[in-house]
């Protein structure tokens, strides 16, 4: 008789943690914020970082009276995040996106336009945006995201090293020649021990050059490669011979763990090619340092000019998520919560009236405000395709055995540009859906 | 003197009645506890392995990238694979890497177990020490060996310098980045064969090498014709599983060599991956997937063919 109740009541139990158990997993898996929830969600690899991604939350809750929901991941793994999200329905009302990857998302339908919005609120002043951060955040004539920061790729030096070799400081303002810079990078090397430039062998870096020589990776309508036209030539052989022939720069160790960065704190080496957002990372440097435009090639000093923006995904639905999608975007990109992001010195704010709070150190800071401004050298927005991610590999494939000398670079551009015009007209293919999808 | 249930089962004479057939097997109640208890490992493989088969099966005849809806492709995508120089140059940097890491892996596995079987005090240390690499995420141990591989400061190349050897920059190098991944991963996996192969030799009755001796068998032969036949059901298993890592193999040439220089170290799960998930041509890659499905349902049934001349049982 006891065994059988016994038996029973393991079995009730069972069952009953077994309900229970189903519950817990349903409802686990019907988990999300509630509605009218400002849900974003943006990348952040570091506390610094996660500290302003909670002021910035402080800040919406404040200006839009509702909870403020962040899904912060590491930057690598956060395209990879926000693929899924997207896919199955989960995606936050308003998304950060690199933009360089604006034309991926808005082409493949991922994010929507955001003309009917702007046009609509007669509150939102687009003109308050530096123009290169606009041009970043569009794709096929529309407005795709509205950015958040945008700097030029300026470079950093120095100070010590090049007063310890009595060598004059650069101009603050007029970028010099890149003889000049080559002859400096070759004064300030002494092999093993010290190195004249630092830049990653990639093509993020080497477009800089590129842009500054008059050339582009793509042709002007993006139908084919421009790698192989002279002017993208002699960038690439120049900053070739900088690594291979003239070694001014540290020796490559691993090409997946290479860092400009990393090699310019350790205070042997004169010149880092970087973006302003290195600024808060540089600032825990034991030497002194500073930074000065790029160096002018036959183009000028026209770098690459980057940014990130916040999105709103196509999955939103009209009506009063859309509504609450749009005022939270506007308050990430307002002045105020601009203000919170230049402040703590993470890059340079796109909204020119946010300007202001983007202060040195370092003491020449204010060129990165200047360049965008057109007042001094210059800046290249940067040219993606809506496959930039396959133009990024295959360039990553070849390019980086030219800095260690194992390919020359007539011939790994001869190899590689077949497959890149491949990618050109899966470009144009996919651009001219996208308009046909929307027209 | 084993009892069997039939033994201790009380003796019944009197005939079932005729109307009342026993439940067949599959409804008898121990069929129906065993269902209970394979229940939950039968659903996880429906959900997250036979589904995502069958899904990718569906998926690489369409055109999908991810966002919009997917459009019919047929076996446009199985056609892509031909011309395309990328996946045949990472189809053979995982057939070069399974080349060679399985045998090296098997072959360090089996010494270091039988180092361990000669009767070694603190077995278990030794046992846990030698397993510690393997329970190591990948991810610290790439870390790891990226610095031990750096060309002019790394261990490696100064203890190849204290020999006189110029040891190459491992991982930049077209002809050492994978050798390189493949010492890595060597190191990184040998200690799960040498737990099998100790449980193996342990199990391997003493009786038989008694017998041996008095034949006046010598090590090597004992190790020839006791040893391996009775250990071979163990090798057999970690050779199955090796071989189907080893083609899986992903995290350690992502982290270490990001595929490069090149395409030398990108293996087919890697293109796989940046296919589906960088580039956003699922189709593509859920084709690729199914290629490499059959590639290791074909070497798995090969080697299930082997062991029935090869492997010995108990029995």
């Amino acid at each position: 008789m006891s065994r059988t109740m016994s038996t029973n009541l393991t079995r009730r139990s069972v069952l009953q943690l077994g309900g229970l158990a189903g519950i817990a997993f349903a409802a686990g898996c019907s988990s999300g914020p509630p509605a009218g929830t400002a849900t974003w969600a943006m990348w952040s690899s570091s506390a610094a970082e996660k500290k302003v991604w909670e002021d910035f939350g402080k800040y919406v809750e404040q200006q839009l009276g509702v909870k403020s929901v962040a899904t912060l991941t590491p930057s690598s793994g956060y395209p990879t995040k926000l693929d899924l999200q997207l896919v199955s329905g989960t995606a936050s009302l308003v998304t950060a996106l690199n933009g360089t990857l604006i034309p991926t998302y808005a082409a493949r339908g991922a994010h929507r336009s955001l003309d009917d919005l702007i046009a609509a609120d007669p509150d939102f002043k687009l003109d308050d945006f530096y123009e290169t951060s606009r041009k970043i955040s569009g794709f096929n004539g529309k407005t795709y995201a509205i950015g958040f920061d945008v700097a030029p790729t300026v470079m950093y030096y120095n100070k010590d090293l090049l007063k310890k070799q009595g060598i004059p400081l650069p101009s603050r303002t007029e970028p010099m020649s890149w003889a000049t810079f080559r002859d400096l990078a070759k004064q300030l090397t002494k092999p093993g021990e010290q190195y004249g430039f630092t830049c990653a062998p990639a093509i993020d870096d080497l477009v800089s050059w590129i842009y500054c020589a008059g050339g582009n990776v793509m042709s002007a309508d993006a139908s084919r490669s421009a790698l192989g036209d002279p002017e993208a030539m002699e960038a690439l052989q120049f900053v070739i011979d900088l690594f291979v022939k003239d070694k001014v720069t540290p020796p490559i160790k691993n090409l997946v763990t290479e860092s400009s960065l990393s090699n310019f704190m350790q205070g042997n080496v004169a010149f880092m090619q970087n973006g302003p957002w290195q600024v808060v990372n540089a600032r825990k440097a034991k030497f002194d340092w500073d930074i000065i435009p790029f160096p002018a090639g036959a183009n000028g000093s026209t770098p690459r000019v980057s940014g990130s923006s916040f999105a709103i995904p196509s999955g939103v639905r009209e009506g009063a998520q859309l509504d609450l999608a749009w005022k939270l975007l506007k308050t990430l990109t307002s002045t105020g919560a601009l203000d919170i992001y230049a402040k703590a010195g993470r890059n340079n704010p796109a909204r020119l009236s946010a300007g202001s709070a983007f202060q040195p150190p370092p003491d020449n800071l204010g060129i990165v405000q200047d360049i965008l401004a057109g007042k001094i050298a210059g800046g290249h927005a940067f040219d993606v395709t809506t496959n930039w991610n396959q133009v990024k590999q295959l360039l990553g494939q070849d390019l980086p055995r030219t800095f260690l000398g194992q390919v020359s670079v007539p011939d790994a551009i001869s190899g590689l540009t077949p497959r890149l015009d491949v990618l050109m007209r899966q470009h144009l293919d996919t651009t001219r859906q996208a308009a046909a999808r929307k027209g | 003197m084993a009892i069997s249930t039939a033994d201790t089962a009380p003796v019944t004479t009197a005939p079932a009645p005729a109307t009342q057939a026993p439940p067949p097997r599959w409804r008898s109640r121990e069929a129906l506890t065993a269902w209970l208890f394979i229940l939950p490992s039968l659903i996880g493989f429906l959900i997250f392995t036979a589904g995502p088969v069958v899904a990718a099966g569906v998926i690489s005849l369409l055109n999908w990238n991810l966002f919009s809806a997917p459009t019919w492709a047929g076996l446009h995508n199985f056609a892509r694979l031909g011309p395309d120089p990328t996946f045949w140059s990472a189809l053979g940097s995982t057939a070069y890497f399974t080349l060679v890491s399985v045998p090296l892996t098997i072959l360090v596995s089996l010494l270091l177990a039988l180092l361990l079987n000669q009767g070694v005090k603190r077995i278990a240390v030794f046992r846990s020490l030698l397993l510690l690499p393997y329970a190591t995420i990948t991810v610290a141990v790439a870390f790891v060996w990226i610095w031990l591989y750096i060309p002019h400061d790394g261990l490696v190349n100064a203890v190849l310098g204290w020999f006189g050897i110029n040891g190459p920059a491992w991982l930049i190098s077209d002809n050492w980045a994978m050798p390189a991944l493949i010492l890595m991963s060597v190191w990184k996996s040998f200690g799960f064969g040498m737990v099998v192969f100790l449980a193996g030799l342990q199990a391997i009755p003493q009786q038989l090498y008694e017998a041996g001796r008095v034949d006046g068998t010598s090590p090597w032969n004992s190790f020839r014709h006791i040893t391996l036949p009775m250990l071979s059901p163990a090798l057999f298993f970690v050779i199955v599983t090796s071989v189907i890592g080893s083609f899986q193999v992903f995290d350690q040439a992502l982290i270490m060599t990001n595929g490069g220089p090149g395409t030398r170290t990108t293996t087919l799960v890697m293109y796989i991956y940046r296919t589906g998930f960088e580039n956003y041509d699922q189709g593509y890659a859920a084709a690729q997937s199914l290629v490499l499905f059959a590639f290791i349902v074909l070497i798995t049934a090969g080697q299930f063919l082997f062991q029935r001349r090869l492997v010995h049982y108990d029995n």
